[in-house]
């Protein structure tokens, strides 16, 4: 028996893109490339400092409701990287973002941020270390800000932690 | 997200993208991705289900440490439901009326005002 002929990759972009189009905006252009950089892990899991990266953000108690059931919370957004101790128990949230809102609800938070399941991982050996600062990535529609701004300093900061390699998490 | 991921691949650190949306991550064009096909929100797993996230990690290291070249998709076994109907819903035009279209409009005009005046004030 195959499956269900809708059981496939949900086509995001296509369905953004005639959302964006039936409210009368002009369609959002994702980032594409041909090609991509690679770099082999130089240093055994084991032996590595890991950094971890999001896109969720510090619960600001300012900026409305950011709780999980939260409509999409525009002002819950960050626009500079932001980076935070590793072992500061840090509340992130995920209402600036467009997350499946019908289908999932955002309670756990170790399903979007897997800090936790890290130092577990460091725990049992598997990495050797974790990044002292977890970093957090702006979700800015401009790419050009994101490039020449954003990523240059979310660089600086994952060297200056001495990082071997970089978990990165999108919610 | 897969730009910082390229952005420091290509600067030395090697990278792997933990994700739930497949077609925009290959789109950009990423190092090393684990691709977990779960509603958008859970790229790390499933909620309260501690055995799904480790589960999830333990795949995504694995992609760092072995992935032969660049643009290595790994899809995770994990399944959101035997029920695939879920995948249908994300913003399905076919069920908004043209009031509804309106309302949303509306909305994401005030959304995208919120948003310019919080990143002109950053």
């Amino acid at each position: 028996m195959f499956a269900a002929d809708h059981d496939l990759p949900i086509p995001y972009m296509a369905r953004t893109r005639e959302y964006y189009l039936a409210l009368g905006y002009k369609p959002y252009r994702w980032a594409h490339f041909a090609d991509a950089p690679f770099t082999p892990l130089g240093t055994p899991l084991s032996r590595a400092r890991v950094a971890l990266i999001t896109t969720a953000a510090p619960f600001q108690p300012e900026a409305g409701d950011q709780g999980p059931r939260a409509p999409y919370n525009a002002s819950a957004k960050f626009y500079q990287v932001y980076s935070a101790p590793v072992d500061s128990k840090p509340d992130l949230r995920i209402s600036h973002v467009g997350y499946d809102r019908l289908h999932t609800v955002p309670e756990d938070i170790n399903a979007y941020f897997p800090l936790t399941r890290l130092q577990e991982a460091v725990a049992a050996g598997r990495i050797g270390s974790l990044s002292p600062r977890f970093h957090g990535a702006p979700t800015n529609r401009s790419h050009r800000v994101t490039m020449e701004t954003d990523l240059p300093e979310l660089l600086r900061r994952c060297r200056e932690d001495g990082a071997d390699a970089a978990v990165l998490v999108p919610s | 997200m897969g730009l910082a991921a390229r952005h420091l691949e290509a600067n030395g650190i090697p990278t792997v993208i933990m994700g739930c949306a497949k077609d925009i991550v290959e789109h950009c064009g990423v190092p090393r991705f684990l691709w977990t096909d779960f509603p958008l929100g859970n790229s790390a797993g499933r909620p309260f289900d501690v055995e799904s996230q480790a589960q999830t990690l333990e795949l995504a290291l694995r992609v760092l440490e072995s992935a032969p070249a660049a643009r290595t998709t790994v899809q995770s076994p994990l399944r959101w439901s035997a029920d695939a109907a879920w995948k249908l819903d994300y913003l399905d035009l076919t069920k908004l009326t043209p009031d509804k279209i309106e309302e949303r409009r509306k909305e994401f005009a005030e959304v995208k005002a919120v948003a310019k005046s919080k990143r002109d004030g950053s």
